[in-house]
């Protein structure tokens, strides 16, 4: 198996297979376009998740404790079933939050005031009500979370006030628009039993929890098997529709596929392996969800040290870069090649950014002698994908006369790299459905960001004033401009955008498992209550 | 991966010299030379078509393929074994990877049998409290679970030909060292030795020129058993982030990276598994001939 | 330090065929168990000590694996804390090394939960995992191998050549991956993946662990095959006594079994006493592809997340079952031939 860690697809694995640009990659040729009968209620279902990813769970599923929340979304909406959703039409397109446990929310005028309105009677499973005060507590204790699924809300102090037994308001210090999109990415969305919490104490807990989700837990062994069952006072009549849900850890798309082929699993989160992605497109007992991709590749390069200090070698970078031949050579021509931080999938997608350097090897070449040559090593985290991306970007760049070296590195090494601060060239994912929410886009560009090759105070400020602006056509303005800005100073070449496949067999249906919803952080928040199978 | 290490045969008692005579006769009529050559030449041919077939049959890289011709079959033009999923020639990465595949066999045998050959002999001949403290030594590293440690060679020191090489060498280490002295215990009881003994002969004099050549064919025809399990297991740590570095092809990492895909994509793990079976089934059978060969001296 | 607990030793015998026994007082068995098992202590002082020196050399601590590339250096920081990792390493070992002493493994330093808990849920599925498959390459190992010594260069020889170099050629994951295929996907006759205690049914159970273990079995067997085939082959030319039986008109294979295959057993008992101390670290592959929650996984995982309690753990179950393995096999050897000596393995 290859070592990977927690998160180390975090990074990496927002880069999976992703959107084809609409089409009919919902649906794979197997006749599932049909229309789909009414949901029928009973049944079992294990689904699998990838023990590199979502299938690793070693510090519980407390939304507080969690360390690796963000890798875990799936299992904690079945669990706590969450304040906010992100819903999506059928295709993806439409993408919103609405409240779940939340009846109603709103944003003051000047983006400093969010309040979250609860809906009435909603119980914890272990009978407890689910009120403002436990929102709070919630909050509380998943903001001193140091996980990198805690929301960064620029909280005032005290900044969290109950308003009444099912009003809850936050204040902020500067305005906040991406407040309703950092929900469905981040632990604050996963509402425990505080009654439960304390009656069992915090490690206890974990291995167990209570929430108000469509599911409870029966069994949980960390990172190998989550068993759950059907929640019979979920609050929402005839739901979920499944008796029994269980998650399963598994070694890898490969024996993933063969679990499925085999009947012992109906549905896998996160495909990522290309060439099965195909084959389970053309078998007729699976579905096949490519979801629309919401952070792109992006080739980062160090503005701060040589040779990317140097805006020529920068710009031969982009030159000798051809994404559309690594779309049609590795991948069939199935994703859309970005031009920004903005995949199809994400809020603000544009799909041409003007100014944006096209391939033009010949001029690369020209750049590369009037530099006197270029060596660059460009590395990776160890990913299929991503590796092979990479693999491809040597052979271009060489093909300009850039001498390259490639390398992958896990986690911990990618870390190393980047606070040594000598790296050159990294190959990684940038952006988010809202790009001001969860890992953003300031997070690749900020000067003051620990994994951004660029010092620009104008981005900076394009970026901040775009985060910070209620309008949502403003914003978008912001965001190209700061998208163009990029461009004109060939800050870092973007690619294509990929999002996981998830795959089920024939029968089971679910949104965001056989429907398209922009994965939050990698993989697409599967809605569970709302999954059923054809009994 | 299973680290599969063998021990020594245990045989009882001195052993008769008539009776090695007359296995020695027995073991060469039966062997052969045809036993010996074939093998012989099925490695040479290996190592041949390895090191200079890509040269003599001017093959493409094997890294930096063309993406357009990605995942080409069999038998196309210009790819006689077709390509893999980064364009790049499967022939020829084939013929590459196997340089670095039978290179790290025979470097980690190399160490393993010097270094590890080494302690074993002086354990099994000096004995006594030495014997004692280099087995318990390497008890400790079998004990030890080869996977931390090639994690951390791993990530502390990054994939290389040399740090694989070292990692797996480490773990050979105490398989030779028994080898070894089980032979010197069985050794030291022959007459020959004790003859030596009484004359006085120094005791690196006893390693070097009486201990060394007798347990020395032994050890590398357990080195040759292992030759197919030091390969696999090359390719099962580019899983821990060691082994060839990528895209530098090795037969092991062909085959690790082959089986991510396995069901779509099932020649680019046959071919090395092939070329593998070939070299292992040579290295197997030169072993036992040779071995049947020296048992009879 | 390893040498001291080792009991003094009787200088080896020029004479192998005088056996410690007539030398030591009292039940040598016992001697032998208890010395081993004194050796037991530094040997896994070591192992420890071995394991904690290598995890510091691995970068990043459980921190900073856990909470990934996009964390900030004060969210590390505070996990830090929270984890107790502010402490200098020797201070932790030593920590974790007194609560070991008394029997206390600790608690995972990511999950909280305690170690032996979790080692009572996985230490059953991965030791029935192995043991299976030294069942399975055992019981077809050693006829295979008699019946290919019978006639060195024989059918059966060849055949039995040419299957076993397969399985030496073949990695053991994608054997895995075509046992699944042929098996779970095609014929529908064994699951693909996941593990049932054995509480829901022993037939349930083995089911399940069928594929597995026959992944990990058939290396094994082959390369006992090959090992033993060839000490067999040994045996049969070289050895004194077989020529002298074959001299009185003993059948070959009555020879064959009753003489070298007594003889080889000795090989091959060390072999696999050593295999089995190697292979409960090494299912790790196996357990991911079958999705088993076994030692292995946990194993990985714990390395991943730099959960250095769990690594050790594991490490000390590894270097118990390495050490028992070898005492069994010693005591193996003096079931099987009482004048063996203590001594030497």
């Amino acid at each position: 198996m290859k070592q990977r860690t927690i998160l180390s697809l975090l990074t990496a694995a927002a880069l999976t297979l992703s959107a084809c640009g609409g089409g009919d990659g919902g649906a794979s040729a197997s006749g599932t376009t049909g229309p789909v009968g009414e949901p029928q209620s009973g049944g079992e279902l294990t689904v699998l998740e990838d023990a590199a990813f979502a299938g690793s769970w070693p510090a519980g599923l407390d939304p507080a404790t969690n360390t690796t929340g963000g890798s875990n979304i799936a299992m904690q909406q079945a669990i706590y079933g969450g304040l906010f959703l992100l819903k999506a039409d059928d295709d993806g397109s439409n993408a919103r939050v609405e409240g779940n446990q939340a009846e109603s929310y709103e944003l003051s005028e000047d983006g400093t005031t969010f309040t979250v309105t609860l809906r009435e009677g909603i119980q914890f499973s272990d009978g407890t009500p689910l009120d403002a005060e436990a929102v709070k507590f919630n909050w509380d204790r998943a903001l001193a979370n140091p996980c990198t699924c805690k929301p960064n809300w620029p909280l005032a102090p005290n900044g969290i006030q109950v308003v009444d037994p099912l009003t809850i308001s936050l204040t902020f210090t500067q305005p906040y628009p991406a407040i309703l999109a950092s929900f469905p990415v981040s632990n604050v969305n996963w509402i425990a039993s505080p009654t439960a919490l304390q009656e069992m104490g915090e490690d206890a807990f974990k291995i167990t929890p209570v929430g108000a989700g469509p599911f409870t837990v029966v069994e949980n062994q960390l990172s190998s098997v989550l068993k759950l069952e059907r929640n019979e006072s979920y609050f929402k009549e005839g739901l979920p529709y499944l008796d029994k849900l269980t998650f399963q850890s598994i070694g890898g798309d490969q024996p993933a596929y063969q679990a499925l082929q085999a009947g012992q699993a109906q549905a896998y989160e996160g495909m990522n392996t290309t060439p099965l992605v195909e084959q389970a497109q053309n078998n007729s007992q699976l579905q096949v969800t490519i979801q629309p991709a919401t952070s792109p590749y992006v080739v980062q390069l160090n503005t701060k040290i040589a040779p990317f200090d140097d805006p020529r070698a920068r710009e031969a970078i982009y030159r000798a870069t051809d994404f559309d031949a690594i779309n049609e050579g590795i991948f069939g021509g199935n994703y859309e090649v970005a031009d920004s931080f903005v995949a199809p999938g994400g809020k603000f997608y544009a799909l041409e950014v003007g100014g944006y350097p096209e391939y033009d090897v010949d001029r690369a070449k020209e750049l590369v002698q009037e530099l006197g040559g270029l060596t660059v090593r460009l590395g990776t985290i160890s990913n299929y994908v991503a590796t092979q991306i990479n693999t491809a970007l040597q052979t271009q760049w060489q093909e300009a006369g850039i001498d390259v070296e490639i390398f992958d590195a896990q986690l911990s090494g990618v870390i190393q790299e980047f606070t040594g601060g000598q790296w050159q060239a990294m190959l990684q994912t940038a952006g988010a459905w809202d790009p001001a929410a969860g890992v953003g886009v300031g997070f690749r560009f900020n000067s003051t960001a620990r994994y951004s090759g660029v010092v620009d105070t104008e981005l900076d400020k394009l970026l901040a004033d775009a985060a910070a602006t209620v309008d949502e056509d403003e914003r978008a303005g912001l965001y190209s401009q700061a998208a163009e800005r990029i461009a004109e100073n060939f800050y870092a070449p973007f690619g294509l955008a990929f999002a996981p496949a998830n795959v089920a067999v024939e029968g089971v249906h679910g949104p965001g498992l056989t429907t398209k919803i922009p994965p939050l952080l990698v993989n697409s928040g599967v809605i569970w209550d709302e999954v059923w199978r054809e009994q | 991966m299973a680290v599969v290490e063998p021990a020594p045969s245990f045989a009882i008692g001195p052993e008769i010299d008539e009776a090695e005579a007359k296995a020695g006769i027995r073991g060469r009529r039966r062997g052969g030379n045809l036993g010996t050559w074939i093998p012989a030449g099925l490695i040479a041919f290996v190592v041949i078509a390895c090191f200079l077939g890509p040269t003599l049959l001017s093959l493409p890289s094997p890294v930096g393929g063309n993406i357009l011709e990605s995942n080409q079959p069999a038998f196309s033009p210009g790819h006689f074994l077709g390509t893999d999923p980064n364009g790049n020639d499967i022939l020829s990465r084939l013929l590459n990877g196997g340089q670095s595949s039978l290179w790290i066999a025979l470097a980690v045998n190399i160490l393993g049998l010097v270094i590890g050959g080494t302690l074993g002999a002086l354990s099994g001949y000096v004995g006594g409290v030495a014997d004692t403290l280099i087995m318990r030594v390497l008890d400790v590293l079998i004990a030890f679970p080869s996977l931390v440690l090639t994690l951390a060679v791993a990530q502390a020191l990054g994939p290389s030909m040399t740090n694989t090489i070292f990692a797996l060498a480490f773990f050979s280490i105490p398989a030779f060292a028994r080898v070894a002295r089980s032979a010197v215990l069985r050794l030291r009881e022959m007459p020959f030795m004790a003859a030596a003994k009484l004359a006085g002969t120094p005791a690196w004099r006893m390693l070097f020129k009486h201990l060394a050549p007798n347990i020395a064919p032994q050890l590398i025809t357990f080195g040759m058993l292992g030759m197919g399990i030091v390969i696999i297991i090359e390719g099962a740590l580019s899983f821990l982030g060691l082994g060839i570095p990528d895209p530098a092809p090795s037969w092991g990492n062909m085959v690790a990276t082959g089986q991510l895909s396995l069901s779509a994509t099932p020649m680019l793990v046959v071919w090395p598994s092939v070329a593998l079976l070939v070299t292992v089934l040579a290295f197997n059978l030169l072993g036992e001939n040779l071995r049947a060969r020296w048992s009879g001296r | 330090m390893t040498a001291t607990a080792t009991t003094p030793r009787v200088p080896v015998s020029r004479d192998p065929r005088v056996s410690r026994l007539t030398r030591v007082t009292g039940s040598p068995v016992l001697r032998l168990i208890v010395k081993r098992l004194l050796m037991a202590v530094p040997i896994m002082l070591g192992v420890t000590i071995l394991t904690f020196w290598v995890l510091s050399l691995i970068p990043g601590n459980a921190a900073e694996q856990l909470l990934g590339a996009e964390a900030t250096p004060e969210d590390v920081a505070l996990l830090e804390r929270q984890l107790g990792l502010d402490q200098p390493g020797v201070v932790r070992y030593l920590e974790w090394l007194q609560g070991a002493v008394t029997g206390d493994l600790g608690n995972s330093i990511v999950s909280r939960q305690p170690v032996s808990d979790v080692l009572a849920d996985r230490l059953p599925v991965t030791g029935e995992l192995v043991l299976l498959a030294f069942l399975i390459s055992l019981v077809l190992a050693i006829p295979v191998a008699l019946l290919a010594a019978h006639k060195p260069g024989g059918i059966m020889d060849r055949i039995s050549m040419v299957v076993s170099t397969l399985g030496l050629s073949v990695a053991n994951y994608v054997l895995a991956l075509i046992l699944v295929l042929v098996f779970a996907v095609t014929l529908g006759w064994l699951p693909a993946i996941g593990y049932v205690p054995l509480e829901d049914g022993l037939w349930a159970n083995l089911e399940a662990m069928i594929l597995p273990s026959a992944a990990i079995g058939f290396p094994l067997f082959c390369f006992y095959t090959r090992f033993l085939r060839g000490d067999l082959v040994d045996q049969m030319q070289q050895e004194e006594y077989v020529t002298t039986a074959r001299a009185k008109g003993v059948g070959s294979w009555s020879v064959l079994i009753k003489h070298a295959f007594r003889n080889s057993s000795f090989g091959l008992i060390t072999v696999v006493g050593l295999n089995l101390g190697a292979l409960i670290g090494g299912t790790v592959i196996i357990e991911q592809i079958f999705a088993l929650p076994g030692i292995g996984q946990m194993l990985l995982q714990a390395i991943n997340t730099r959960d250095f309690v769990v690594v050790q753990a594991a490490v000390v179950i590894f270097a118990l079952v390495a050490v028992v393995a070898n005492l069994v096999v010693d005591l193996l050897y003096a079931v099987l031939d009482p004048r063996i000596r203590y001594g030497s393995r």
